[in-house]
């Protein structure tokens, strides 16, 4: 589904990712967690072309993605149509605005998929309805809480049936009790059998949805694992400072 | 001695029919000279943001030369100046030419930084979908930026009607230019001066009442305009209810 080989990122001269190679199968849930700083945002911001790779390549769905070996950028049309089969969610929303929740689901297949009215209205609405939102459709999104804003966050990724969603710590902005609605919507996706990359500092959640863990420190993958062997039996002494710091403050 | 005493209300009365002629002239110009830099403003606003790196440079010497000289300065130059290099332009042809060449500049000003004030979050979300930097302008980016541009194009406008008044210095009759002429014909300055200043402030203050409206308009959510809208519709079905 994801394929990732020997991708480097440099801003200036601050390498950011340092020879990441990474596997991600389909229906697979990747957790990805490391301490503020280690890489993971930028990490999830080239799989989908935000950011733009200083060397390596990224296959998805088995087909070079934005660039060739040799570091060529594809025509914005072949990167817009492979973009709209990756979604993704923010930490901060970045819901627009001036759209209602309803605009917001639908507006990557109105502006994008050029659907008829009729067909991204009704799905949208079927969408909203699943992350609870339903009758929310026609609110602006600063009437709504956090938890709710990303909520539409994320009806809006799925409104475009993406093949994979990138989520980027979609609970750090959030009220410590608006966290629980969120991650029971990500929980259900998972169930549903969607391949997800979830950066996060939820341990717990990791430990529980996740089928694969990645541990990243300075640019680099530390540490791969199952989530069990991750969080009882860490192989790395980075993983075991981290999780020991991380955890006895959680608990 | 008060303020009506020094009117002469028959000054006045021949004052009028040639300051009303000025008048009209003053709104035709600011009419051409405001849609010319309103839309020229727009095609240096996204010359000064493309890839382009001597379109980037080139545009950005225009603006920056324009913002930091004066106008009036600006105006005299090109009619009185540039003959001497052999080039000859008549007076109302300068003036437009100089009025939009200032204001085309803060214009692009206004474009630019209402576009990159706009969070890149957003930008980022609208291509997260799919969309073409093309459609992340017309449908994420403007309809935001639009709140910041139109109360300062407003501004700008009311800016650029009284600033038509420079035009006199270079023989354009609009009303400034007008008003002089008759001030000195007449010798009753206070008469003539006082009308003129009347009619600018008659024409200039609806537009910052303008400017101050738009202004506390644009700053409310976007969620207050959907009250009025669901009232509407709550009103239209009880209507249809009875």
């Amino acid at each position: 589904m994801i394929e990732i080989k020997n991708l480097y990122k440099s801003f200036g001269g601050d390498e950011v990712l340092k020879d990441i190679c990474l596997t991600v199968q389909k229906g697979q849930v990747l957790g990805i967690i490391g301490p503020s700083g280690s890489g993971k945002s930028t990490l999830l911001r080239c799989i989908n072309n935000l950011e733009l790779p200083t060397k390596g390549t990224i296959h998805i769905n088995e087909k070079l993605a934005y660039q060739d070996e040799l570091g060529k950028v594809f025509s914005e049309t072949e990167i817009s149509i492979t973009r709209s089969k990756v979604g993704m969610v923010f930490q901060h929303f970045n819901l627009f605005p001036h759209m209602t929740v309803l605009q917001n689901v639908y507006a990557g297949p109105k502006f994008v998929l050029g659907q008829d009215e009729e067909e991204y209205r009704s799905e949208a609405l079927a969408i909203l309805g699943s992350v609870g939102l339903a009758e929310k459709r026609d609110q602006y999104p600063e009437q709504l809480s956090g938890g709710q804003q990303q909520r539409v966050g994320i009806a809006r990724a799925l409104a475009m049936k993406p093949d994979v969603i990138l989520f980027d710590e979609v609970t750090s902005a959030l009220d410590p009790e608006l966290v629980g609605e969120v991650l029971g919507v990500l929980k259900k996706l998972a169930e549903a059998g969607m391949t997800m990359l979830i950066v996060t500092h939820e341990m717990g959640f990791v430990r529980q949805v996740a089928d694969r863990v990645i541990f990243m420190d300075e640019g680099r993958i530390v540490e791969e694992n199952s989530p069990a062997e991750f969080f009882d039996n860490p192989q790395h002494e980075r993983t075991r400072s981290f999780l020991s710091s991380v955890l006895s403050h959680t608990d | 001695m008060s303020f009506f005493d020094l009117i002469h209300p028959e000054v006045a009365l021949d004052a009028l029919p040639t300051i009303f002629k000025g008048l009209l002239l003053t709104l035709s110009v600011c009419l051409v000279c405001g849609v010319l830099s309103l839309s020229l403003g727009m095609f240096v606003a996204l010359g000064r943001m493309s890839k382009s790196r001597i379109l980037r440079i080139s545009l950005g010497a225009y603006v920056q030369f324009f913002r930091s000289t004066p106008l009036i300065l600006q105006l005299i130059y090109i009619y009185f100046a540039l003959p001497f290099a052999g080039i000859h332009i008549p007076p109302l042809p300068a003036g437009i030419m100089g009025l939009t060449l200032h204001y085309t500049a803060y214009l692009c000003e206004v474009y630019r930084g209402a576009i990159e004030a706009v969070p890149k979050g957003q930008r980022d979300a609208a291509r997260a979908l799919g969309m073409r930097n093309r459609v992340v302008m017309a449908r994420v980016i403007m309809p935001q930026a639009v709140r910041t541009i139109i109360p300062a194009l407003c501004n700008y406008m009311v800016q650029l009607l009284k600033d038509t008044s420079l035009l006199s210095v270079v023989t354009v009759q609009e009303m400034m230019f007008r008003g002089q002429i008759f001030a000195a014909e007449t010798y009753d300055y206070f008469t003539v001066y006082s009308i003129v200043f009347l009619i600018y402030f008659a024409v200039g203050f609806p537009g910052i009442k303008l400017v101050d409206y738009l202004e506390k308009r644009m700053k409310k959510g976007y969620a207050s305009r959907s009250v009025i809208k669901a009232v509407n519709i709550n009103e239209t079905t009880t209507q249809g209810g009875k």
